[in-house]
């Protein structure tokens, strides 16, 4: 008799958790500290958990905003947090104590975007119309003219040397050293969010009208992506700028940007979602990629030159609210909208 | 795993001209006991609660797609607002989104179809206009705002009525119908008002507005009576006296029995033959029958005239007349005596004002074939999608079992079959709100997609 040799299917690894908790309130951010040492939470009504990434336990609780916190931020060097929200405020707080540090005014009521510079130096804040630079430690250095339209996203280049903003009719392109828009990349459209591309050669925009563009940095090129399901509010770039990854449907869609670019090229789709993707974020230095959607379902990829591959997946009780990769790329932070949190361990794959 | 069942939260959507009395139905709404915590998204505000509810400030910020299209136009201010609300833990009942005078319901409208998440989380109730009674007439002549304002709405507040005279306030009501008669329309002084008028009236809900105006669905016809004659072979004359116009339109259509159906396929034949030019007939000469023959009868100056027709194959035939006969006096007389329609019907005439903005009802027995329907629809959205503000209908289509209820902002339209029909008769309803509306070829369109 012969015995048939039995095939062993490698296990689909795994996402283990490392601890769960539950803020009991729709997460609007979640953002590891640089050094990785601390997760910060901040809650739509206001308060801002900082845990300890290692096991949970909560370092400290700030108030945040009392009405509705929008956005945080963390510097460079893991000590202060910024966080703006609908009191019409930008705050510094001191990680490590906990305490306020400084309170700004946003210039309007509703400040929906703070960005700290990636090396440390400045601080930029968007409240409706109203744009601000601000010092590091909260003095307030410029108003620039206002927007077009509300703001609707800030981003800073890899070098902190430029950073974009984008609003209805496209994106607007800033030295911080300089009072006037360097370069202005129009669309006749609402330009929801965008993404420098890690090399800062491209900036990626997701579009209310379901397009996708990459700009390219230098020379305003345009590239169109049209043909997504809806508005486009997922992107995320590999960290050696080769895959953008966009959601705009129940699918990643997944452009190649190496050779002569994404123009005319098919696009990878990747399928497993039930319902719409609404988070994408890449590895810091790998190529997984994590996906949520309101499915609740978190899923990891790896993302190469073939159709990339479903590693791992995670079902949730309620839409996924905010994903974030620790700085080491071992651990991602997940949430749903329930406020569920699961800061899982990702095997190296 | 997901939650199935509809959680979506209703939106009312308030516009109307500045000093028509928003603000103080808002603050009704705020005041009132009505057990619903509300947020109310305003023009002007801050965000403030007052008590269980919530005001916020919206910037007006219409964002045009770059296709141009303005059936793709929405409000980035409320997705981004409505959007936030949504997340928030003290779940609101109902949301209030009150526009500025001059702001046009589309965008705002359309926000809750084009945008996904908005789509997700929100239905739109109802568009709620307010009209001021008495400085309306300032506006609704020359005003696109204001007359788009009114072709919008779900439910139409004609409020400060104690400021103009009962007579006006007809005139008002009579020319706002014209314009859409689909809203529902209610009379206030101080925008007092019950709250059941106003929020949660399920803007789709046509059997309501169909409740409340039976004869909004009426048609208008290009002729004011039609009466039903049999018909022997011979000779017939149609004799008319000295009236308040020196001519009338009239035509004679062969009717194939005297059932329903067969009166609405010569009516719709009638309608056509009425749109054809007219051909004049002297006194005395010889009225043209059938499809197509739109005789234009010239009286004499003093007494009867005479004209006259012969039957060559008996049966029954429908005769049109561009007025009511009785303005006339006029009669058909056989060979021996005057006859008698053996059914007659009077027909609501033209609209005095040759209104920009109007609505077209149509009512169709049988089933209607969806691919028929879904061509002509998307058809007509492409060409006169800019002109069609609103569109509802209640729809009978072959094999299906329920009714199919939809309604639409310009383009955009949201469908779902709804209960049974049981033992109620299959039909089909449609009204089309718009501008420079042809009923006819709407109507045409319409029976086209008729299953055969």
């Amino acid at each position: 008799m012969r015995q048939r040799k039995r095939k062993t299917r490698p296990a689909k690894p795994a996402l283990k958790a490392k601890w769960r908790t539950n803020i009991d309130d729709h997460p609007i951010g979640l953002a590891w500290s640089p050094d990785g040492k601390t997760l910060a939470v901040a809650a739509v009504s206001g308060p801002i958990t900082l845990f300890h990434g290692a096991d949970g336990s909560v370092e400290h609780k700030l108030p945040g905003h009392a009405l509705d916190t929008m956005a945080i931020s963390w510097h460079k060097d893991s000590r202060l947090l910024a966080s703006v929200g609908q009191d019409g405020k930008v705050r510094l707080w001191d990680a490590e104590t906990g305490k306020q540090r400084s309170e700004m005014a946003g210039g309007a009521s509703w400040v929906e975007r703070v960005a700290f510079s990636p090396v440390g130096d400045y601080l930029v804040s968007a409240a409706g119309r109203k744009l601000r630079l601000w010092s590091a430690s909260g003095e307030l250095i410029r108003e620039y003219t206002d927007a077009n339209s509300t703001i609707t996203d800030i981003k800073w280049r890899y070098d902190g040397r430029q950073f974009a903003i984008s609003a209805y009719n496209g994106v607007v392109l800033y030295d911080p050293a300089k009072a006037e828009p360097l370069r202005r990349f129009e669309w006749q459209g609402s330009t929801l969010t965008l993404e420098w591309s890690p090399d800062g050669k491209y900036i990626a925009t997701g579009d209310q009208d379901s397009t996708v563009h990459f700009w390219i940095a230098d020379n305003g090129n345009d590239l169109q992506m049209w043909g997504y399901e809806t508005k486009v509010l997922e992107l995320a770039w590999s960290f050696n700028s080769r895959y953008l990854a966009t959601g705009g449907g129940t699918q990643v869609v997944i452009w190649d940007c190496s050779g002569k670019g994404p123009a005319n090229t098919q696009p990878n789709m990747l399928e497993g979602h039930q319902h719409l993707i609404k988070h994408l974020q890449f590895q810091r230095q790998g190529m997984l990629l994590a996906s949520g959607g309101n499915d609740g379902m978190l899923a990891i990829w790896k993302v190469r030159k073939k159709k990339a591959a479903l590693l791992a997946d995670a079902m949730f009780k309620a839409p996924i609210a905010s994903v974030a990769w620790s700085p080491d790329d071992r651990r991602i932070a997940v949430s749903d909208e329930s406020g569920a949190l699961s800061i899982a361990a990702v095997r190296r794959l | 795993m997901m939650n199935t069942v509809e959680t979506r939260v209703p939106v009312t959507v308030l516009t109307g001209f500045l000093g028509s009395g928003k603000t103080t139905l808002l603050n009704r709404i705020l005041t009132e006991n009505h057990g619903k915590k509300i947020a109310v998204i305003e023009n002007e505000f801050g965000e403030v609660g007052i008590d269980n509810d919530l005001v916020i400030g919206a910037e007006e910020e219409i964002f045009e797609m770059n296709n141009g299209c303005i059936c793709c136009t929405v409000r980035g201010d409320l997705i981004r607002i409505l959007g936030h609300l949504m997340k928030r833990r003290d779940k609101f009942d109902y949301i209030m989104v009150e526009t500025t005078g001059m702001a046009d319901p589309g965008p705002v409208a359309q926000t809750f179809y084009v945008d996904d998440d908005m789509q997700q989380k929100l239905h739109l109730d109802a568009i709620v206009t307010l009209v001021d009674a008495k400085h309306i007439w300032e506006h609704i002549d020359d005003s696109d705002e204001a007359k788009e304002q009114v072709a919008f709405a779900d439910v139409i507040l004609l409020n400060k009525i104690d400021l103009v005279a009962p007579e006006d306030l007809e005139k008002l009501e009579a020319r706002i119908k014209s314009m859409n008669s689909m809203a529902k329309i209610y009379r206030s002084r101080d925008a007092l008002v019950e709250m059941d008028k106003i929020l949660n009236v399920g803007g789709f809900n046509l059997d309501r507005a169909l409740e409340i105006d039976p004869k909004f669905m009426e048609p208008e016809y290009p002729f004011e009576w039609s009466g039903i004659y049999q018909l022997n072979t011979g000779t017939y004359e149609w004799v008319m006296g000295e009236g308040p116009d020196p001519a009338m339109g009239a035509a004679i259509l062969p009717l194939a029995n005297t059932g329903l159906a067969a009166q609405e396929a010569t009516l719709m034949d009638a309608v056509l033959t009425f749109s054809e030019d007219e051909q004049v007939v002297e006194a005395g000469g010889i009225i043209r029958l059938g499809k197509g023959q739109h005789n234009q009868l010239v009286l004499n100056e003093n007494g009867d005239t005479v004209f006259s027709f012969a039957i060559q194959k008996a049966g029954y035939y429908m005769l049109f007349t561009e007025h009511h006969p009785d303005e006339f006096d006029a009669r058909l007389r056989g060979e021996e005596s005057i006859l008698e329609p053996l059914e007659d019907r009077e027909y609501k005439p033209d609209h005095e004002h040759d209104e920009e903005v109007t609505s077209v009802g149509i009512t169709l027995p049988g089933d209607l074939q969806l691919e028929k329907l879904n061509g002509w629809l998307s058809q007509l959205l492409r060409d006169q999608g800019q002109d069609i503000f609103r569109m509802k209908g209640v729809l009978s289509v072959r094999g299906w079992d329920q009714r199919y209820v939809f309604q639409g902002v310009h383009m955009l339209f949201d469908g779902r079959p709804d209960r049974p029909w049981e033992n109620e008769p299959r039909q089909n309803k449609m009204i089309f709100i718009g501008r420079n509306l042809d009923r006819a070829a709407l109507e045409n369109g319409f029976r086209e997609c008729l299953a055969s």
